[in-house]
């Protein structure tokens, strides 16, 4: 539709555009899925991807301290988000804390450590290898991009063939006959916690290197805009239903919508309302199907 | 539980209520006569500075201007900060009010717009100096009230216009420009946005292909700077963004489509990265409100009040509310704001008002 309207949007620079814009958001929605599949909800990708912005960017080459720790700051991120990530889940399985006010909590801890590291002064990064996976291009499109593609594959292979993915859908699905035949789902679920932890960690990492900077906020919005992606493209929030590539065509869908708009000049006054509109209706759309089996909805 | 005896937490507790008897009696002494106003002993002021949050450098050069400004006149600043909480703003100052106030001076900068009135009445009631910045309802003055000396903010007509005339004469006087808006419910967008406006309407030769907004964020400029970019291509000669954040995603977005130098960016505020691009030349012109300046005014304002150099009734209409000189960064005096510093002849008491721009509208 957006392509009718306006000549631009069929344009290769524009498709480069939607694909490389959608990296973060690809990786972030991937760690998602994994909790929306086991009927959790995770709202603390915010704060860890803060968390991992700052981390990533005091460890490699910048302008506020003499580290030059390149690929292994990046590591040292991603763990932390793990971290979190654990933190979460284990808050939920020890704690009985719902999973709801767990990740929102560990969200607050994020952007307060975030915080911390920040001290008044913005780190600028000036790492070659991180600047250079948002400006340098294999087969036209940004590293950052090929790096989403790589988590989607790698999301839907942990899925698809181990354990861990299988029980995630099986706990969304009917978490009692799970228990009753016998499995311990405890584990699984701080498991599926820290795999999305260690998602919003490398989210965090790929913001830094498309600003050029540490943020505190640079995962500000992620967290509605994956849940958004998730649902659009067909994971259901009560659990057991969708999966990485139902998420992956969500993210690609929205990005679509908020490139659109703009190519096609609708107002910024209006933007957000008909952005809202076009998703509810786009997830009513999609549930149709469900509906018949699907009478409760909540 | 086992109740041990602690001496420390006694002590503390003692002298804390002592410390609260004190702030009763003092209050019920510090119920002055105005017309005794000016009868401080410059030893005797007190000075207090608010804002925010110290996480943010312009608010942490505003604390750093005010400790220069006390030092100046063999005082130290009470620095406040109240993490952008409007409740706890309330607080410190309800706090402030219950003690001492007989030569207390503030320098506040208000949450937002609503958190004005119950500051100014509290100061009003308690006969301490205040100095409010950018936040204030148009209907409340200061002329109004003895004691709340000036309300002092910046135009972001003009700002914005300053910039866009800058951008124009960085593209030439011709060609396409993009602009990305801040927060569009909120005035200094508005304001900022309409200064542009008029710049253009002086400068037909220059288009606005696209406005969107941003929301002040930089994270947000650099998509929605990359996507106008695809939709203008090489049309777009320059970027006018309302704030130096988004001005800074926008350069971003610049190096990520290899169009870094080609296209003119500019921003408001002297964020010191901006400065610093400024100085680098891949931007080409940002606006200072110089908050250094800020920090220390308010309080050498209230000094000048408090210790009777100044009179609130000889001040002039026109000072008591008005929009302060600000100034436009570009290549050739982005040296100076790259470290921020006052001048003390700024705040000697014949000079406070030397900066004052024009009346409130």
């Amino acid at each position: 539709m957006f392509a009718a309207l306006s000549p631009q949007f069929r344009s290769i620079e524009n498709v480069q555009n939607i694909v490389d814009a959608a990296a973060v958001l690809a990786v972030v929605t991937c760690g998602i899925t994994f909790v929306l599949m086991m009927g959790s909800i995770d709202l603390s990708a915010a704060g860890v991807m803060g968390a991992s912005a700052l981390t990533v960017s005091l460890l490699v080459a910048n302008n506020r301290n003499d580290n030059d720790f390149g690929l292994a700051g990046v590591a040292v991120a991603v763990l932390l988000g793990c971290v979190f990530g654990c933190l979460s889940g284990l808050a939920l399985v020890l704690l009985k804390v719902p999973s709801f006010m767990a990740t929102l909590g560990v969200s607050a801890i994020g952007l307060g450590v975030a915080t911390l590291m920040f001290a008044g002064v913005q780190p600028n990064i000036s790492d070659a290898m991180l600047k250079g996976w948002a400006i340098e291009r294999l087969l036209g499109l940004s590293y950052l991009t090929w790096i989403a593609a790589a988590c989607v594959l790698a999301g839907w292979l942990v899925q698809r063939y181990t354990r861990l993915g299988r029980y995630a859908f099986a706990i969304g699905g009917a978490e009692e006959v799970l228990t009753l035949s016998g499995v311990r789902v405890k584990p699984y679920k701080v498991a599926v916690f820290t795999l999305a932890g260690a998602f919003y960690g490398l989210g965090g990492v790929m913001v830094t290197s498309q600003l050029g900077a540490g943020l505190v906020q640079a995962g500000n919005g992620y967290d509605f805009s994956a849940i958004t992606a998730a649902v659009v493209g067909g994971t259901l929030l009560t659990g057991g239903r969708g999966g990485i590539l139902h998420s992956a065509v969500g993210v690609v869908l929205v990005m679509v919508l908020t490139n659109g708009l703009v190519q096609v000049g609708v107002s910024p006054y209006w933007q957000g309302g008909v952005e809202g509109l076009i998703v509810v209706a786009a997830v009513a759309v999609a549930v149709i199907p469900q509906r018949r089996r699907n009478q409760v909805v909540k | 539980m086992r109740i041990a005896f602690r001496p420390t937490a006694v002590l503390l507790t003692l002298s804390l209520a002592a410390a609260a008897l004190a702030g009763c009696s003092e209050e019920a002494a510090g119920d002055k006569d105005p017309a005794n106003a000016g009868a401080c002993k410059p030893a005797d002021v007190k000075l207090v500075g608010q804002v925010r949050n110290e996480s943010n450098p312009y608010e942490a050069s505003w604390l750093a201007g005010g400790d220069d400004f006390a030092k100046s006149v063999g005082l130290t600043q009470q620095r406040l900060t109240y993490g952008g909480d409007s409740t706890k703003q309330q607080e410190q100052i309800s706090q402030l009010l219950a003690g001492d106030t007989k030569c207390l001076v503030m320098n506040v900068l208000p949450n937002g717009d609503s958190d004005t009135a119950p500051i100014v009445k509290g100061a009003d009631k308690a006969g301490a100096y205040l100095v409010t910045q950018w936040n204030k309802p148009a209907d409340l003055n200061p002329a109004d009230y003895k004691t709340w000396i000036s309300h002092i903010t910046y135009n972001g007509v003009e700002s914005g216009q300053q910039i866009g005339d800058a951008l124009v004469k960085a593209v030439g006087g011709s060609g396409g420009i993009i602009a990305l808006q801040g927060v569009l419910d909120t005035a200094a967008a508005k304001d900022r946005f309409a200064g542009l406006q008029v710049s253009l309407k002086n400068n037909p030769g220059v288009q606005l292909l696209d406005q969107q907004t941003a929301n002040f964020s930089r994270a947000e400029a650099l998509t929605v700077t990359k996507t106008l970019l695809a939709k203008h291509g090489d049309k777009v000669k320059g970027i006018w963004a309302a704030n130096d954040d988004m001005a800074l995603g926008a350069l971003e977005a610049l190096q990520q489509t290899g169009r870094t130098g080609k296209v003119a960016v500019v921003g408001i505020d002297a964020v010191p990265d901006a400065v610093k691009a400024v100085q680098g030349g891949t931007m080409t012109a940002t606006v200072s409100s110089d908050g250094t300046w800020q920090g220390a005014i308010g309080l050498a304002i209230g000094f000048c009040v408090a210790t009777g150099k100044l009179q609130v009734k000889d001040i002039a209409a026109a000072s008591r509310a008005f929009f302060a000189e600000q100034f436009l960064i570009t290549k050739d005096n982005a040296a100076d704001f790259a470290q921020p510093k006052t001048n003390p002849s700024d705040f000697e008491c014949g000079n406070v008002f030397k900066r004052v721009a024009g009346p409130l509208k």
